[in-house]
């Protein structure tokens, strides 16, 4: 630290005389702390360190003893201490107010100018003019030519006067005076007090004083209850008036609400309930659909379990419980014939391809030839079934088959299937071939087979029990399987044997389903009242479930050809649907309920038990409880 | 109550009054109208017997005065025979003498008009769905049935020794023979076959001409319906219409084989009935309605009127063989309507005589109506013009 307040020294001390030199140059002198030396003089030579390094103590006496302490700095590169001269002193205080480091330099010297200002008639040089200088530029021409055309073409417009009016606008022209913006907008005033009535009156009319037993029940009652917080009370005259003694309690109450109770607007979205319903074609639309009954095939003396139509729809055969299979022409009504079956009829298939008819009946399945259409077709048929060779090893099989001879031969029984349990459902399948029945059972894996007729083989296709089956399909176009058990609906493919699909149907109990003739779609009955219509495409959950019934569902079928589905229940009614379903995938199906068909009459607590659909037109059979069949058109 | 200006006018000169307009009654009836008309022809012509009921058909609503024309009434159609058969009828036709129906107890019968017994034609299998007159020489007749056995007979009957001979068997069908048609010159016939056996192929016309032999074969076959062929008749001697479930009737050309014109309904036809007085085609379908279709027309569908008033299907139509307005109707509903096609929504009578379905009617030339049904009753109606009618 330098003190410069100190007075000069008179003594000066110079440096030695020897100039001692370090040629190591700007290196950190760390680098030497090893060495005895510290660095190589001019000649060449070490120089060497001072044998005794100053301590702090050395230090602070030289600082109180040596006068010149203040202007001596040591020199790390020599080890030597320098006593610095007065003009050194001189020169840094210079340097340390920013002057410079010379003293004779002076910074404010007037200036001479290089050019004088004044204009003189002269050039500054001789040289002469360029001859650019005073011929126009045919660049600049070109430039400004271009720009005369554009404006002429009115490519660029000329600058528009300035507005000299000032430019005001309004803020808040914009704003919706209805909308809502911030708080203030929010504001909803504090509910004003009830303005005193009479009963607050000082002199109250009669009948407004409580009698005695008013104010009895009034001081029994609690605060909250009371219909007044006081009692009104009659004084002769205003100053008669006592101080009200609740004011403060009145007051700091009202405080309260004001400041507890939330304010807040309730924002009601109205939305029209109409909106939101979807919007569906009118039925009128939508026809052709059986609207209208039109014929009731009468005969049977029991409850018609199932029907089904030919596959050129001039016949219709039914089984009922009355142990009779019946043949019905469709266009008349007419009972063209009538087979004892000798057991409940649980189901009828009328074969998709020949004339062959199937039956089941109880532990049975029979195959019928109803012999009805052409004879050609009635004989082929039964070549067929007699043209069974039976194979060399008979192998075991879950059912017995046995050709039918003689009598019932004569009635129009070709095959039966004795199976070891009561059949529910037989099912054909597309090609005429195959068909399925069902035997539900809970306990064994034995409840689904698919015999082959013209090889008359039976095979189980399933190894476990899944639960009890209830109904099978076969898919109209692909080798798939369907198995309706409780509350699922099982895809097998029946080729690579696995299982593709499982759909929940979210029903409680399965009672009927139905492919739709493209393959994609299928419909479910459930004995919930309700109808899930899947879109194997879309999802394994329902597409929609519609709850139109009251009652549970005992058959649902589509239509071959017509965008129509139909469902028959225990509340006696048939609901035919419209069900379009689009080539377009993304389009999804469109389902409008288009008619109640009532006619059958609830016997028992049954309706109706089965829904088929005529193969080409668009008409509803429907079998009930009430022993007819009907025909809706 | 207020008063209507009303004009009279009728197309029987025998019964015209003077063009002049009358203030009735607005909520005058058909009665009352009668006796206006009754009283006015009498004052003019005091020699007209009796009354003479006539029947307001058609109003029209005309610059305040309405137009009503009248006609002469005809009696009621009264059930005058009621024959029995096993089964139900399936199909009726009569000619001047006799009467032939098809039942479905397998067989047809012959009747004569007064309602008696004549002959059972016994020979197919399965039951007989129609039956058709082909020709009668004197004593001999011919007839034919057709069957759900896919054949059709035809029959020779000596009406004198009461003698029947099965001549021929035509064969041909693939399905069951519906109906049949005897051309206008009763030498060649149509059947028509209701089913079709393979998918691919299509439900055909069979026609036959008398040939030798007992078994015959087509001579001809119309194919173009793609589903069961439900009616079928001779237009003229060259043209052969028919309608079919797939809601088409269709008119073709007898010679060549070919569809002439093609003429689409919405709904399925059970019957059709082709009247050459006034030209014009009457179907009955599976709705409550009886359609009249003009067969001339080039465009195509043109549904002329329709007859609504049944609430069943339509089994069974046929116009008046001497009447070029009238037809009668068969239904699903019991009734035998009785039509008037100047009045298409209320019908002149209806007959409720049968129980049950009505599957045919017939109308020959002597103004007998037919009809059969479910019931297995065949009805006979007396059905003619009043007595004034003849008795003037």
């Amino acid at each position: 630290m330098m003190r410069l307040s100190v007075s000069r020294p008179e003594k000066l001390y110079s440096t030695p005389i020897t100039d001692i030199r370090n040629t190591v140059g700007n290196v950190p002198m760390e680098w030497y702390q090893d060495y005895p030396h510290i660095g190589y003089n001019l000649d060449g030579k070490k120089i060497f360190k001072p044998i005794r390094n100053k301590d702090e103590l050395d230090e602070f006496l030289d600082k109180m003893e040596n006068p010149d302490y203040w202007r001596t700095v040591h020199d790390k590169t020599t080890a030597s201490d320098i006593r610095l001269t007065d003009e050194q002193v001189d020169l840094v205080h210079r340097l340390q107010k920013g002057q410079f480091g010379d003293v004779n330099f002076n910074e404010y010297e007037p200036s001479v100018d290089f050019f004088t200002n004044e204009v003189m008639i002269h050039p500054v040089t001789n040289r002469p003019q360029d001859k650019r200088s005073f011929i126009p530029s045919l660049i600049e021409k070109e430039k400004v030519s271009k720009l005369v055309h554009a404006i002429k073409m009115g490519w660029i417009k000329p600058r528009k006067p300035k507005e000299t009016t000032p430019q005001y606008y309004d803020l808040w022209a914009k704003e919706d005076p209805n909308a809502i913006l911030g708080r203030h907008k929010m504001h909803v005033p504090a509910p004003k007090m009830r303005l005193p009535g009479h009963e607050e009156s000082y002199n109250p009319p009669p009948e407004y004083l409580l009698t005695e037993e008013e104010r009895l029940v009034w001081e029994q009652q609690d605060a909250e209850d009371r219909k007044l917080p006081f009692l009104p009370q009659k004084h002769s005259c205003l100053r008669a008036v006592p101080a009200f003694s609740r004011f403060i309690h009145e007051r700091f109450e009202r405080c309260l609400d004001l400041y507890l109770c939330p304010r807040q607007r309730k924002m009601r979205v109205n939305v029209n309930p109409e909106d939101l319903i979807p919007k569906l074609p009118k039925p009128k639309d939508l026809q052709p659909f059986p609207t209208t009954m039109s014929l009731v095939y009468r005969g049977h003396t029991s409850l018609v379990r199932s029907i089904s139509a030919s596959p050129t729809g001039q016949w219709l055969v039914s089984g009922s419980d009355d142990f009779t299979v019946r043949f019905w022409e469709v266009n008349t009504g007419r009972c063209m014939k009538t087979l004892e079956v000798g057991g409940a009829v649980k189901s009828v298939a009328w074969n998709p391809n020949p004339a062959v008819c199937l039956v089941a009946v109880e532990r049975t399945v029979l195959l019928l030839n109803p012999s009805l259409g052409d004879r050609l077709v009635v004989s082929s048929t039964d070549q067929l079934i007699t043209a069974y060779e039976p194979p060399e090893e008979d192998k075991e099989q879950a059912v017995t088959w046995a050709l039918s001879e003689g009598l019932e031969h004569n009635m129009g029984h070709r095959l039966t299937l004795t199976h070891p349990k009561a059949v529910k459902q037989v099912v054909w399948h597309g090609k005429g071939d195959y068909l399925s029945s069902v035997m539900p059972d809970n306990s064994s894996n034995l409840q689904v087979l698919i015999h082959q007729v013209s090889k008359r083989r039976t095979q189980n296709p399933f190894r476990k029990n899944k639960g009890l089956v209830q109904c099978v399909s076969f898919h109209p176009l692909r080798p798939y399987f369907f198995v309706a058990t409780q509350r699922y609906v099982r895809v097998y493919n029946l080729i690579k044997q696995e299982l593709t699909k499982k759909l929940m149907t979210n029903c409680k109990w399965i009672s009927s389903m139905a492919i739709h003739p493209g393959g994609d779609n299928l419909i479910c009955g459930s004995y919930d009242c309700r109808l899930a219509w899947f879109d194997l495409d879309l999802s394994t959950k329902p597409y929609k479930m519609l709850r139109h019934h009251k009652k549970a569902l005992r058959g649902v079928a589509y239509h071959r050809n017509y965008p129509l589905f139909a469902s028959g229940a225990d509340d006696g009614s048939v609901i035919v649907c419209h069900g379009m379903v689009y080539n377009d995938l993304l389009q999804n199906p469109l389902i409008v309920p288009v008619k109640v068909l009532k006619g059958h009459q609830i016997t028992h607590d049954l309706g109706v038990l089965d829904v088929t659909f005529h193969p080409t037109q668009p008409w509803v059979f429907s079998s009930g409880a009430d022993t007819t069949i009907r025909l809706f058109t | 109550m207020s008063q209507l200006q009303t004009r009279f006018f009728t197309d029987n000169k025998k019964y015209s009054v003077d063009d002049v307009p009358f203030s009735i009654p607005a909520a005058s009836e058909v009665q009352e109208l009668s006796n206006v008309i009754n009283k006015l022809l009498e004052a003019k012509n005091d020699c007209l017997v009796c009354q003479c009921d006539l029947k307001r058909v058609l109003c029209v609503l005309q610059e305040d005065v309405v137009e009503i024309e009248y006609v002469e009434r005809f009696t009621a159609p009264q059930p005058e025979e009621c024959m029995m058969h096993d089964d139900w009828i399936s199909s009726v036709e009569a000619d001047s003498e006799w009467i032939l129906t098809g039942s479905y107890d397998k067989t047809a019968r012959i009747w004569s008009l007064e309602g008696k017994a004549v002959m059972t034609v016994a020979g197919h299998t399965d039951v007989v769905k129609d039956v058709a007159w082909v020709r009668r020489d004197g004593l001999t007749s011919l007839l034919l049935t057709a069957s759900l056995d896919q054949t059709i007979l035809l029959w020779e009957w000596n009406s004198e020794r009461n003698k029947l001979k099965a001549r021929h068997c035509c064969r041909g069908h693939a399905g069951s023979v519906d109906t049949i048609a005897t051309d206008p010159t009763r030498t060649k016939v149509t059947g028509e076959e209701e089913e079709v056996e393979e998918p691919p192929s299509r439900p055909r016309k069979k026609q036959k001409t008398e040939q030798l032999g007992l078994t015959r074969t087509p001579l001809m076959t119309l194919s173009g319906h793609n589903e069961a062929v439900s009616s079928v008749l001779w237009l003229d001697s060259e043209e052969i219409c028919s309608a079919s479930w797939d809601h088409t009737i269709r008119l073709w050309d007898a010679e060549t084989g070919s569809v002439k014109t093609t003429l689409t309904g919405s709904k399925v036809f059970n019957h059709i009935s082709y009247s050459p007085l006034c030209r014009r085609l009457a179907s009955g379908s599976t709705d409550r309605h009886v359609r009249l279709w003009d067969p001339r027309s080039k465009d195509g569908s043109l549904v002329l009127l329709s007859l609504t008033s049944h609430s069943g299907w339509v089994t069974a139509v046929k116009w008046a063989p001497s009447h070029e307005h009238q037809l009668v109707s068969g239904s699903l509903d019991n009734l035998v309507k009785l039509w008037d096609t100047r009045s298409c929504k209320t019908p002149l009578y209806d007959v409720s005589a049968h129980e049950d379905k009505v599957l045919c009617v017939d109308w020959t030339d002597s103004r007998l109506m037919l009809s059969g049904g479910a019931d297995n009753k065949l009805y006979t109606y007396r059905y003619t013009a009043c007595e004034t009618d003849a008795g003037a």
